[in-house]
């Protein structure tokens, strides 16, 4: 009994001992890896680790889905279980570098030629303290997006050339959108009255985010267009709060006036970013800002129809202003990730399409992309890029050319007029300033006689002394 | 010492596991939260001793103000609202006479509803749109809408509502479980005395309740002034941080905010309200004990 026992036991160690065996590949844990019910992603990313993985026989790539929130981020990273590569948003580098949980990858990506193919504005954003800290997936745009069955239905727009797409530009190409804050009032409250008046129905006409520091970020855009800067240098080189400007006054006076005079926003003054497509897929609000790489959105999530969709510029403010806030998602590398690791990981991005390399693996990867996204009913738009160089310029647009599913013409001016209205999101402390804003829109969607001038002075007092005096200290 | 360990070898080897457990788990952790609030942190690593300098932050942060005197609301209309609720009920349950299983379980039901499904059901029931549901049935009667939660004033104690929704029938059981315990002469002798309801009520069962009610009302307090995800989920702290708690403001200072120091700064609120509750507790329990 005694001597099967010591065999069992020396028995048991060496299947540990196997178990334990280190197979001297280096692994790379890919965030960004889809969710196993996502069957037909899941395929495809099986495919780019079975290539990647014949070239590179040193990696052993793993599969780790991971869809990153602030509250499991932090401790992930705090016990050095972040995977090697993530995806997140262009909110999350300042706060991720500061707190020196994401890794510095200026070397490898210049190593690669990668360093100058990045747009410059999208690798400012990841960018500390002249070190670089992430890749750029793709961009978006604000803009505003608009519910063509509503206008149908007031009479704004029709499908005057009969391909079953309703028309948001008329036959001469003029556009039938409001293009300035003024005419999105009239048009806003023109929405709600008639849809009250003709069907009893009650929509809003524009919707406005105004809560979880959405609500500072689209204003940040509206009052840019009514010509404010909301943080600016002074002469000695220090930068200041500037949240009180006339212009922004009057940017925040006009969302007021949409709310008690024209009645034309939602009654919730709580709105989070799920809410706007929400309300405008479901009929009840005509349009919303928002970022052009969340246009699918209703689409895919409460199957809106793609051909009674349109997405259209920023409107422009009263000084002829007219921006468009630049944002977009970047993938980032776990601060405990080796050198070896981080070169994996961004050569892995080339098996995804994801880098400005013209390889054939990365064309094939591009196209099965769009392919899957095709399969999948998604509406295909074009993107903005993260890269510069001529070479993935040119396929991306190829692609896009020929995979584009929805009628173009109710997206091109967006699209055209872009690269020159685009800007990037304020310098410093950016979320904490749209903390700071989100309470002073709630304020003037909930009380009719709230003051803009006096809340946004309170505002600029608090973000001054709270934030913005650390910088220059 | 040795000689108590000796003793009673046997006893401290049955709590040897909890004991272990509670340092690892709670105190452990509570030592390390108050470390961390003392220092300049990268991340979760402390970089510099800076003492009470994240205390004298957060302390000057309007929000925190707001957020306090907000969790001092939440207290007081949970105990406006929630407190003698379940009393009502209990008393209630305990004398009817049939169907009690069946109205004990539906009072108990909202509890195992998971209490995230309760905030975004109230929330969808308080949509402030004509269409809302609550708006829907007001219509009937021909009362115009209501912003519910979009209302400053309004918003705390229609979130404390939520919140005694779903924790009434929790307590509500612990009271009548007290209530069941009485011994059934004292009733009988009463009714032999010709008592009324109030009266059995009045001079029997509250008297022995009390003990209990003055448990759960501390109790309540320490979890009321806890309240996280309710305000979180129904309203993100608005409108104009009106319903925004201590807890939420831990939550943005840790998550949410570029601040460097955000998690030092988190902690530093946690010990902050770690301390309030030690003082309302010491206060509390030191009334009580002098009444007695």
């Amino acid at each position: 009994m005694k001597k099967y026992f010591s065999l069992l036991v020396i028995l048991l160690v060496l299947v540990m001992m196997a178990g334990c065996k280190n197979n001297d590949k280096i692994k790379i844990t890919i965030g960004m890896w889809p969710e196993p019910f996502m069957t037909d992603d899941v395929e495809m990313f099986n495919e780019w680790k079975r290539l990647f993985e014949e070239d590179y026989p040193q990696y052993e790539i793993e599969g780790k889905p991971y869809t990153y929130s602030v509250d499991t981020f932090f401790p992930m990273a705090n016990n050095g279980t972040t995977p090697t590569v993530f995806q997140t948003w262009f909110t999350e580098p300042q706060k991720l570098i500061k707190n020196g949980f994401v890794k510095d990858i200026t070397q490898p990506l210049k190593d690669l030629g990668w360093y100058d193919k990045m747009d410059p504005e999208m690798r400012e954003a990841l960018t500390h303290e002249e070190k670089v800290y992430g890749v750029p997936r793709d961009g978006y745009g604000l803009g505003l997006f608009i519910n063509l069955s509503i206008f149908e239905e007031v009479g704004l727009v029709d499908d005057w050339n009969n391909d079953g797409v309703l028309d948001i530009v008329d036959q001469d190409g003029n556009p039938r959108y409001p293009e300035t804050f003024a005419e999105l009032k009239q048009t806003a409250s023109y929405i709600t009255q008639t849809e009250k008046t003709l069907y009893d129905k009650n929509v809003a006409g524009l919707v406005i985010l105004s809560a979880n520091n959405n609500g500072g970020w689209q204003f940040s855009n509206i009052a840019w267009n009514f010509g404010a800067e909301l943080q600016k240098q002074n002469q000695d080189g220090t930068w200041v709060s500037n949240l009180n400007s006339p212009e922004a006054i009057e940017a925040l006076t006009w969302i007021k006036e949409m709310k008690w005079e024209e009645e034309t926003l939602p009654a919730s003054a709580s709105l989070t970013y799920g809410d706007w497509y929400n309300k405008v897929a479901t009929g009840q609000a005509a349009m919303a800002f928002a970022g052009n790489d969340a246009i699918s959105m209703p689409i895919t999530n409460y199957n809106m129809n793609k051909d009674h969709v349109a997405f259209v510029p920023m409107p422009e403010g009263p000084n002829g202003e007219q921006y468009s806030l630049f944002g977009g998602t970047p993938y980032m590398f776990a601060s405990q990730a080796t050198d070896e690791q981080i070169k994996g990981a961004l050569l892995f991005l080339e098996y995804m399409g994801r880098s400005p390399e013209m390889s054939e693996v990365s064309k094939q990867s591009m196209r099965v992309g769009m392919e899957t996204a095709v399969a999948k009913g998604m509406p295909i738009l074009p993107t903005i890029k993260p890269w510069i160089n001529e070479d993935y310029l040119t396929y991306a647009n190829l692609l896009e050319q020929q995979y584009v599913n929805v009628e173009m013409s109710n997206f091109q001016d967006f699209y055209d007029r872009f690269h020159d209205m685009r800007k990037a999101e304020e310098p410093y402390y950016t979320q904490d300033m749209y903390e700071i804003l989100d309470a002073c829109i709630q304020q003037v969607l909930t009380r009719e006689t709230a003051n803009p001038s006096a809340l946004l002075a309170s505002a600029n007092a608090q973000f001054q002394t709270q934030y913005m005096s650390q910088i220059n200290e | 010492m040795n000689k108590v360990i000796k003793k009673n070898l046997g006893g401290w080897l049955i709590m040897l596991p909890s004991i272990v457990l509670f340092i690892f788990f709670v105190w452990l952790p509570l030592a390390s939260n108050v470390s961390l609030s003392l220092f300049e942190t990268v991340g979760y690593t402390k970089v510099k001793f800076i003492g009470l300098d994240n205390y004298k932050a957060v302390l000057n942060d309007p929000v925190f103000v707001k957020a306090f005197m907000n969790t001092l609301k939440y207290t007081f209309w949970s105990i406006l609202i929630g407190f003698a609720f379940p009393i009502f009920l209990a008393l209630l349950l305990s004398e009817i006479i049939h169907l009690k299983g069946l109205f004990r379980t539906l009072i108990y039901f909202p509890n195992i509803v998971p209490g995230l499904a309760v905030v975004i059901m109230w929330k969808y029931l308080f949509n402030p749109e004509p269409h809302g549901t609550l708006n829907a049935i007001l219509e009937v009667f021909h009362i115009s809408p209501q912003i519910w939660l979009n209302s400053q004033n309004l918003v705390i104690p229609l979130i404390v509502l939520t919140m005694t929704w779903k924790g009434a029938g929790a307590t509500t059981l612990i009271y009548l479980a007290t209530i069941q315990g009485i011994d059934n002469t004292y009733y009988e002798a009463s009714r032999i005395e010709g008592a009324t309801l109030w009266q059995r009520i009045r001079h029997i069962t509250l008297p022995h309740l009390i003990p209990t009610i003055r448990m759960l009302f501390i109790l309540q307090i320490i979890t009321v002034f806890q309240v996280f995800y309710e305000p979180l989920v129904m309203t993100s702290g608005g409108p104009n941080n009106s319903s925004i708690s201590l807890l939420q403001l831990i939550y943005k200072y840790a998550y949410m905010r570029e601040d460097p120091n955000g998690i030092s700064k988190a902690a530093a609120i946690g010990v902050i309200v770690a301390i309030m509750l030690f003082i309302l507790t010491f206060v509390y329990l030191k009334l009580t004990k002098e009444k007695e």
